[in-house]
């Protein structure tokens, strides 16, 4: 059984964390070269302190570093385009602002050197209304307490493996930063902290990415209202303490080993509000401790929750489960979870006396997934008519009972639901071959019936 | 006899079984229940969604894939002993044609199993229209993958019914029919119940390796297990899909197995059958 329950976790969180562990930030990179420098380089270097330096739209090619505290701001959208060789923009001076420029890494550099777009090493930096492409880092904020990073697009190298380049915004060792109104796509993890506590991170969006959120050791963090999807997980939340968060959408990551969120070794986590939907798992959850989740919408799973019996004292309270294939798969063999006054699509209990509660508990476990949860070769019955005879056989015979986890109080009615965002789909012309072939095969049956009919006459 | 006269003999036993399986009230009825069953799949696919089209395809088609495996079976099985255990006077002026009792089994098969896909094909036609007519749809990749599932299941339970029914001769039909009812039962519930409860006894190495082979083996779950992988990917079973190609050594491989399962079930059954027939006492 052991190998079989590592096998299904290794997947997603070990082979994670494994990389992850060791992400140490290389060399800073100092001043460039001459030969690769960018021509602003010497306008900056005789700014005086605090000056608002304006560039004009254009394309500047050479790197760039930012030693004063000056607020630059790019004017028609000039372009930044690295020499290749490091990052394209370098702040190594306190509150320096940057707004409104394209940087664009022409996908070259290296990752042990944290190649970035837009690297910042030195407090309250801001970064804003900045387009950040083919860089291996998108911004990377490495001991920067205070800073900011808003309404910045990020598309990373197309066609390299998640191991080959960086995050879209990469926090590293940074008390304090805010993260607001960016987008990413195409990085390895969308927003990468590590380290890092008493962020906040909203409104931003990560597509297509290994991870949209990944904190690693980053106590007392907050994020909003962002959206995560095409993910293999949503977020992945480890090694954190004290996390909160709210209205977030968890969305489509729907790969063999997908998560919409992740938590590994994370205590006292608040979960509020959040829509967790069409996802291949919900929310997993390993080695963690009191954490809460309220008022989410776990919708569209083929496993709502998968917990591991190395948590303690988690709380389901008031959550919507709606249309997942299977509630709970629980690895190992003893929880403590309390369930109490959730919505479960599923239940068919009534509610004679009306208080809003269904008259019976609802009962998550059941044999076959107590067993999936323990054997993962067991998804391969799955879907098939054995794991309901199954579960009806457990119905019939309560013996059978492995282990309980049951909704004491669940909610007979459903909350007010919001739509679930509909995934990115072929259209047209698989609508047409789709009805040509269906209108073909009723052709073909109908023609063959007609014949043998025929000569029946005969 | 040479080898075109057998062929004419074979497709001449194929047509008379077609025409006769199309004046039959079953293979009427089967047509008729089979449609109905299938657009109900797939307009609660869409009524279910709330009309939004949430529900993907995959999981339409993943109800699709349960009605071919409970559904197919047991028609083809129940018609086709119903079919090929024909009553004793028949099968005398019949067997003693000139032509080789393989032939004629092989050529009724034949025939059976045209009345039966053409009688799904318009099923699957029926339902289709409904899928795609409403809001838009992934390719139609998978709605292909379930009909080959249901062609290729057709022909394994067909064979297996001629197995059956030569098994049966000289005894009352009802003996076939309750044989090919244990039979489906056998394959559809019965077979992957013991294997999952053998796996719950044993180390989770050796319970991998029963399961994954369990799923190979069975025909049913080898053609369930096939197309959800090619309808769903590797998302189709999670992590259960990484053992499976893990065990079988590649996708390539795992589809060679699968493939090499199915095959041996379209042809052992139809030699056995054949074998039985020749050697039986008509």
């Amino acid at each position: 059984m052991r190998v079989a329950a590592f096998l299904a976790g290794m997947l997603v969180a070990a082979s994670a964390a494994a990389q992850d562990h060791a992400v140490t930030p290389g060399n800073l990179e100092g001043r460039p070269g001459a030969e690769s420098a960018s021509p602003l380089q010497a306008r900056l270097d005789a700014a005086p302190r605090g000056a608002r330096v304006l560039v004009d739209a254009g394309t500047y090619r050479g790197d760039l570093v930012i030693e004063r505290p000056v607020h630059l701001v790019g004017v028609g959208r000039p372009v930044l385009e690295g020499s290749g060789s490091g990052s394209v923009v370098r702040i190594r001076a306190a509150d320096v602002t940057i707004e409104g420029f394209d940087v664009d890494g022409l996908g070259h550099g290296d990752l042990g050197r944290d190649t970035s777009g837009i690297h910042v090493a030195a407090p309250r930096a801001t970064v804003k209304d900045c387009r950040v492409k083919r860089a291996l880092f998108g911004v990377y904020l490495r001991e920067a307490p205070g800073s900011t990073v808003q309404g910045t697009v990020i598309e990373g190298v197309p066609g390299l493996e998640p191991g080959e380049k960086g995050s879209g915004i990469h926090v590293w060792n940074t008390d304090g930063f805010t993260l607001t109104d960016n987008r990413i796509y195409e990085a390895r993890d969308g927003l990468y902290i590590q380290s890092s506590p008493h962020g906040f991170v909203a409104r931003n969006v990560a597509s297509h990415v290994r991870y949209g959120l990944h904190y690693m050791f980053s106590d007392d963090n907050v994020f909003e209202d962002n959206r995560f999807e095409y993910a293999a997980a949503g977020s992945a939340i480890m090694y954190s303490n004290r996390i909160r968060f709210r209205r977030n959408q968890f969305l489509h990551n729907r790969g063999f080993a997908s998560v919409g969120l992740l938590f590994k070794a994370c205590d006292d986590v608040v979960a509020e509000d959040n829509l967790i939907a069409d996802n291949a798992r919900g929310i997993f959850l390993e080695g963690s401790n009191r954490d809460v989740f309220r008022r989410n919408i776990i919708a569209e799973s083929d496993v709502a929750i998968v917990l591991y019996d190395s948590c303690a004292r988690i709380r389901f309270e008031g959550n919507s489960f709606v249309a997942n294939l299977s509630p709970l798969m629980l690895v190992g063999r003893r929880t403590d979870t309390v369930v109490a006054g959730n919505y479960w699509s599923e239940n068919r209990e009534l509610d004679l006396d009306g208080d809003g509660f269904a008259d019976r508990p609802y009962r998550l476990s059941s044999v076959f997934d107590h067993m999936r949860g323990n054997l993962t070769a067991a998804d391969l019955f799955a879907q098939g008519l054995a794991a309901t005879a199954l579960g009806a056989a457990e119905t019939a015979f309560p013996v059978l009972t492995a282990i309980t986890v049951e909704d004491s109080r669940p909610l007979a009615r459903p909350p007010a639901l919001p739509l679930v965002p509909r995934p990115e789909r072929q259209t047209r012309s698989a609508r047409l071959a789709g009805l040509a072939l269906s209108l073909g095969l009723v052709a073909v049956g109908g023609a063959a019936a007609a014949a043998a009919r025929g000569s029946r006459r005969r | 006899m040479t080898a075109v006269s057998t062929i004419h003999a074979i497709a001449l036993c194929a047509r008379q079984e077609l025409v006769l399986a199309y004046r039959s009230r079953w293979t009427q009825t089967f047509a008729v229940a089979f449609a109905v069953l299938a657009l109900a799949v797939a307009v609660s696919g869409y009524v279910l969604s709330g009309g939004s089209g949430v529900q993907d395809f995959s999981r339409t088609a993943a109800s699709l894939v349960q009605l071919v495996i409970l559904l197919v079976p047991l028609t083809a099985l129940l018609l086709g002993v119903l079919t090929l255990a024909s009553d004793r006077g028949n099968a005398e002026l019949l067997f003693s044609q000139p032509v080789s009792r393989a032939a004629i089994l092989l050529g009724r098969v034949l025939g059976l199993y045209q009345a039966l896909i053409s009688a799904q094909a318009i099923g699957f036609g029926a339902a289709g229209l409904v899928i795609y007519s409403q809001a838009g749809e992934d390719g139609v990749t998978g709605f292909l993958v379930v009909i080959a599932a249901a062609f290729v299941l057709t022909g394994v339970c067909l064979g297996l019914a001629a197995v059956i029914a030569a098994g049966n001769i000289g005894r009352r039909r009802s003996r076939a029919l309750a044989v090919a009812l244990v039979v489906w039962l056998v394959l559809v519930v019965l077979a992957d119940l013991a294997a999952l409860g053998a796996a719950s006894l044993l180390r989770s190495g050796a319970a991998s390796r029963l399961l994954i082979t369990a799923a190979i083996v069975n025909p049913v779950g080898a053609v369930r297990t096939a197309a959800l992988l090619l309808i769903d990917g590797t998302a189709a079973f999670g992590s259960a899909s990484l053992a499976l190609l893990r065990f079988s050594g590649g996708p390539l491989r795992a589809g060679l197995l699968l493939a090499a399962s199915l095959v041996l079930w379209l042809v052992l059954p139809f030699w056995a059958a054949s074998r039985r027939l020749s050697r039986a006492d008509i």
